[in-house]
């Protein structure tokens, strides 16, 4: 006598995704919660020439001087850009000014002991916005 | 006779969740460490017209100029004059050549310029002419 086959129940498959889910979720609120914005830095590239050849170099050719004048507390920078002095705006003008006539001539930073350190950055962030690459930074004797 | 009731099919999940926890734990200490290597406490001017720092070279030194004047590379206070020594030793390492260690000063935007004399004439000392500024391009918060 042939044996009868029993049929068996077919089950779906079925997985419990609750608890994965739940912690996903977890996860998901604390990096949302944990999460702070990064800052993009900058760098700015400048020549410091040394003094020796500092000496032999100005009088090859000739170059922009601008000078990062000591800041009062509450007013915008002041440089002396070729013996002018300028504000902060008329120096960004003259900036944009050279780079129309030529992006590689030398420009030479003179910092004041006193100026601060943002004065400078503000100054070669202004010749980086007009891709004036050619900047040396030396450090006056007075002030 | 009652049919026997066939368990439904389930997956252990334990062994995965353990390994993306591991992984999740590893990425976030190695992140915080990475974000460890600058010092908070400097403030740096913002210079939206910058290069934007992209990748770390692995030879570059970064040299941090506080508020009150006082140096330091990775964290460890120092002073100018053993700065200028350290950069020295560091070009001689790199075959002489001052243009191999790039160096990125990075000063508070407060500090005046006669203390970040001191760094840059450390620079001067090892024959390095190409200093990096570090500003910030884009504040995050």
């Amino acid at each position: 006598m042939a044996r009868k086959r029993r049929k068996a129940d077919n089950h779906p498959g079925e997985l419990n995704l609750t608890a994965m889910i739940d912690v996903a979720f977890q996860l998901l609120s604390f990096f949302l919660l944990a999460i702070k914005p990064v800052d993009v830095f900058a760098n700015l590239d400048a020549f410091r020439p040394s003094p020796e050849k500092t000496n032999v170099s100005i009088p090859s050719s000739p170059m922009i001087k601008i000078m990062v004048l000591p800041q009062n507390p509450g007013e915008s920078g002041t440089y002396v850009v070729n013996d002018v002095a300028l504000t902060t705006a008329q120096t960004e003008a003259k900036l944009k000014r050279y780079a129309e006539t030529d992006t590689t001539q030398t420009i030479l930073i003179m910092c004041a002991k006193r100026s601060t350190h943002k004065q400078l950055v503000d100054l070669l962030d202004k010749c980086a916005k007009y891709k004036l690459t050619n900047l040396s930074v030396v450090s006056s004797a007075g002030i | 006779m009652r049919k026997k009731e066939e368990p439904y099919l389930t997956g252990n999940l334990t062994a995965m969740i353990d390994v993306v926890f591991q992984l999740i734990i590893f990425f976030v200490c190695a992140i915080s460490m990475q974000n460890n290597t600058n010092d908070e406490s400097i403030t740096l001017a913002l210079a939206p017209n910058g290069v934007a720092e992209t990748e770390k070279n692995p030879r570059e030194v970064r040299v941090d100029v506080h508020k009150d004047g006082s140096l330091s590379i990775a964290m460890q206070p120092i002073k100018a004059e053993l700065l200028g020594a350290i950069l020295e030793k560091t070009v001689a390492d790199f075959g002489g050549n001052p243009d191999a260690v790039p160096v990125i000063l990075r000063g508070d935007m407060s500090v005046l310029h006669e203390k970040i004399q001191g760094a840059l004439d450390a620079c001067s000392q090892a024959k390095i002419v190409k200093i990096r500024f570090a500003a910030l391009k884009e504040k995050g918060s």
